[in-house]
């Protein structure tokens, strides 16, 4: 465990407004509780304390929801939500599913976060995130109910994932005008992990995605980076807990150089040449697995794929649940977008709040210039035209 | 509250507090938004405990999971009460308070759960696949058209346009025959329809299409059976009752509606292994008086009583007939002052929500609620149908309980067993039939959503009380053996 509590504690209060420490903290403690160092879960006591709500029908500020059945042998559930329409009636049940009316209509499929252990689709914190996904993209979200590690391990929740990404492909009512469906891979965390990795077998199976968008994605490896030295313990996530998660995850006797958590490493697949989807990659300068997440966006421009980093100096993790910071904002802007049909190409824009590197051309963050995985000065551009 | 109504102070990233513009004494808006209850006057405090909490985790000795997970955690809403009971659970471990012993016919350990559920798995896979039929999109277009029509001809029964709900029905039939009802949306629909034309052809005032007690008995054993409601919901009502009970010698369950006596060998049992003994257990059962002859009531009491008998627990039946709800006076009960009392009401206040036939100035739900009031029970136990199937327009009843329904039998789906899944189908089909086709005093199923009887139990001088994480667990564990999500996801309608 890291060195002096008094000082971590004081810390990660500096950055984040108040509410959103104790939400935070409140999590890490009750993870803590969950998590048993013979590597079991006590998924009871984490379904007791996870807040979670109901679908509902009615709209509720433009938006409505239901639960769908997407394959009964796994128990795979996913909530709906649509964008109400403004003059229409409130929806009976009848018209959940009817066809969306509109030229475009993004589908966001959303990967709850959790380190693939907890929450879960109809978790609160997830339920109002996706709410205002539909209202900041004006898309149909589908936001999927993947099983969980320890008792799912990899490739479960990859499997749920490429499950719902079929499901949602031949929903004939969530076509756009041009008879397909326009689709869109959404996640935090683990979540942003099951989105790269539903991506790739999209491309093997030529289901195309139009989009990956990853918050604070969930990527690892065996060696110790720079950031995870230095941010260990310091806010909210200690290198323990992620290790405990991805002995969770990854198969017995795996190490964390699998690809499935670090899929530009040693034992990576090259995805030159592949159609891969263009992807918004956000990450937080606070979150201790940062190179791990630097270090991807990284493999997928070096792959010739479309890459926007967003790197947010002071953010933490979880700074998209809660709607009282500036990275927040930010982030939601760009999802926004991201998804919309006369989106094109940009040189990418450094989000560092530096004013010295804000707006600047091709540069897209500062830090200080460490070695190893670490993060210097990178150019990532978007190809022009390709959208 | 749209996607940017919330932001209070935007932008502020310093520890100070971001809720500067909102009154002290309201709960944190932003975190009411991911379930939790938090004023925003107290966020100072509840940080500094959070912070307390984490040093004492860190320097406790022992397995801190272990401790915590043997805890009994009450409304995690509640940050700070929470906070609190883990901080004095970690410098004080109370011991375990009495739970419900495993279900009686499924005892399961940690480490044989997973070999259960995999056979569990494999059984069940095995006969989906001769279920599971291709459904083409004819057939599910039909299945479109059916509802449609089904929604507009409760709309033409509701404007008394009766020539044409009957001509709806009639192509409703041949329709059917286009789709397979031997599942999904065929079946529900046939039900559904049945009912309807019960209510335009068949003439007022013929019998309720309810059936004799008898009936109805041996159909809700097999609900019981068939799925995991009733397990989950007796489970969980008794776990409740236990926990009142505690420290009480003499206590009397008061049960609305005896039936077959199925909530009570697990409680006689719990009560059995109580530490420092049983109590002495008066259970009263209340149920419709038997028609042949027959003392059903007693026959009931009579095998508890053994049970009870052959476990140690002092017992001591005594049986209510009463036709309706409203019948029962407190006095038949013979409650006495000394005894901790529980009452149990298993899906029949919905009952009492018909209007007043008497000439009594209050409705008979005011009545009843006011006479268990004043019994002071320790605790009373409501189960109900979370549905609002007691609206006053017909085509609202209509919609929602076709909506509630389809989603009852789509749960049934996944139960395997005969007789029980087809008699567990009879049961709910009376139910449709009643919400569909009656009116007046005849009609009783008037399902009403949780928010409603909230507020009717708390002005009835209820207060409610929250389920611990234990009795969480034990039907969680219980629901992990039907292979149901251990959270219950339904589709509906909320008020």
């Amino acid at each position: 465990m890291a060195g002096s509590n008094e000082v971590n504690l004081n810390e990660s209060r500096m950055v984040v407004p108040l509410n959103t420490w104790v939400l935070i903290s409140n999590f890490k403690l009750a993870y803590n509780l969950l998590r048993r160092p013979d590597g079991t879960f006590n998924r009871h006591l984490a379904e007791f304390l996870d807040r979670k709500v109901q679908a509902n029908a009615n709209s509720i500020d433009g938006v409505y929801s239901f639960d769908v059945i997407i394959d009964r042998h796994t128990s795979l559930l996913s909530r709906v939500y649509r964008p109400a329409n403004a003059e229409e009636q409130q929806p009976t049940f009848i018209d959940l599913e009817k066809p969306v009316n509109s030229e475009v209509c993004p589908v966001i499929i959303f990967f709850h976060g959790g380190s693939f252990a907890h929450s879960s689709a109809n978790s609160a914190i997830y339920d109002t995130l996706c709410r205002r996904l539909v209202g900041i993209c004006k898309a149909v979200v589908v936001s999927v109910n993947y099983r969980r590690a320890p008792e799912n391990p990899y490739p479960s929740a990859y499997d749920d994932g490429w499950t719902a990404l079929k499901w949602v492909n031949s929903r004939e009512w969530l076509r756009s005008m041009d008879s397909k469906v326009h689709i869109y891979l959404a996640g935090d965390s683990s979540g942003g992990n099951i989105v790269h990795n539903v991506a790739l077998k999209a491309e093997e199976s030529g289901i195309e995605v139009l989009g990956n968008i990853l918050l604070n994605p969930m990527f690892g490896g065996q060696e110790r980076t720079e950031s995870e030295n230095r941010l260990d313990g310091r806010y909210f996530v200690t290198l323990q807990d992620r290790d405990w998660y991805w002995r969770a995850f990854l198969p017995e006797g795996e190490d964390r150089d699998h690809p499935a958590c670090n899929p530009f490493g040693p034992r990576s697949k090259s995805l030159e040449g592949i159609e891969f989807p263009k992807s918004l990659v956000v990450v937080a300068g606070l979150d201790l697995i940062q190179d791990w997440q630097l270090a991807y966006a990284k493999g997928l421009e070096e792959a010739g794929q479309k890459v926007k980093l967003l790197y947010l100096e002071k953010a933490t993790i979880g700074f998209y649940l809660l709607p009282n910071n500036d990275h927040f904002y930010t982030v939601m802007d760009e999802i926004s977008n991201f998804v919309s049909s006369d989106w094109t190409g940009l040189v990418v824009e450094c989000t560092s709040l530096d004013p010295h590197l804000a707006g600047s051309e091709c540069i897209c963050f500062g830090g200080n210039q460490v070695s190893g995985i670490g993060y210097g000065f990178m150019k990532l551009q978007w190809l022009a035209g390709a959208v | 509250m749209g996607p940017y109504d919330s932001a209070i102070s935007a932008g502020s990233s310093s520890g100070s507090s971001s809720s500067s513009s909102s009154k002290p004494h309201e709960i944190d808006g932003l975190l009411a938004g991911a379930g939790y209850k938090v004023r925003s006057s107290d966020l100072r405090q509840v940080a500094q405990r959070l912070e307390r909490l984490e040093t004492v985790m860190v320097n406790t000795p022992a397995d801190v999971s272990q401790l915590a997970s043997d805890a009994v955690h009450y409304n995690p809403s509640d940050i700070a009460s929470w906070v609190d009971t883990l901080l004095s659970e970690l410098n004080h471990p109370v011991p375990l308070p009495s739970d419900l012993p495993d279900f009686p016919d499924l005892v399961v350990s940690p480490l044989n759960q997973s070999m259960v559920s995999e056979a569990w798995t494999q059984q069940h896979q095995n006969i989906s696949h001769h279920q599971l039929m291709a459904v083409t999109a004819t057939e599910e277009d039909s299945g479109i058209r059916l509802v449609h029509t089904l929604v507009m001809c409760a709309e033409s029964v509701q404007r008394g346009e009766l020539a044409l709900a009957g001509s709806l029905l009639e192509n409703m039939q041949a329709l059917l025959t286009r789709v397979n009802t031997g599942c999904g949306i065929g079946k529900v629909a046939g039900y559904f329809i049945d009912a309807l034309s019960c209510r335009v052809f068949a003439p007022q005032g013929t019998a309720s299409p309810y059936g004799s007690s008898y009936e109805i008995e041996v159909l809700y054993h097999h609900f019981y059976e068939a799925c995991p409601y009733l397990k989950f919901a007796h489970f969980t009502a008794n776990q409740a009752i236990l926990e009142a009970f505690d420290g009480h010698d003499c206590v009397h369950v008061i049960d609305f509606n005896l039936m077959h006596g199925l909530q009570w060998p697990a409680l006689i049992q719990a009560l059995a292994l109580r530490p420092g003994g049983p109590p002495m257990l008066r259970l009263t059962g209340i149920g419709p008086p038997s028609p042949d002859g027959r003392d059903s009531l007693r026959e009931i009491g009579l095998r508890l009583a053994e049970l009870a008998r052959s476990v140690n627990v002092r017992f001591a039946f005594r049986g209510v007939a009463a036709a309706r709800l409203e019948d029962v006076k407190p006095w038949m009960l013979q409650v006495s002052p000394k005894e901790a009392v529980a009452v149990n009401s298993i899906m029949q206040l919905h009952r009492l929500l018909g209007t007043n036939n008497n000439n009594t100035r209050n409705l008979p739900i005011e009545i009843v609620l006011g006479w268990i009031r004043n019994l002071n029970p320790k605790i009373m136990t409501v189960v109900e149908q979370e549905a609002d199937h007691n609206q006053v327009g017909f085509l609202d009843r209509f919609t929602e309980a076709l909506y509630y329904y389809s989603t009852m039998f789509d749960s049934l789906e996944a139960c395997a067993v005969q007789p029980e899944k087809a008699l567990a189908e009879m049961y709910i089909q009376r139910e449709i039939c009643n919400v569909v086709c009656c009116e007046g005093s005849a009609r009783v199923e008037r399902h009403e959503p949780l928010a409603k009887w909230r507020d009717r139990l708390t002005e009835a001088g209820f207060k409610p009380l929250h389920l611990g994480s234990n009795a969480f667990k034990q039907a969680s564990m219980l629901l992990t053996l039907f292979q149901l999500r251990a959270t219950v996801w339904r589709r509906r309608k909320d008020v």
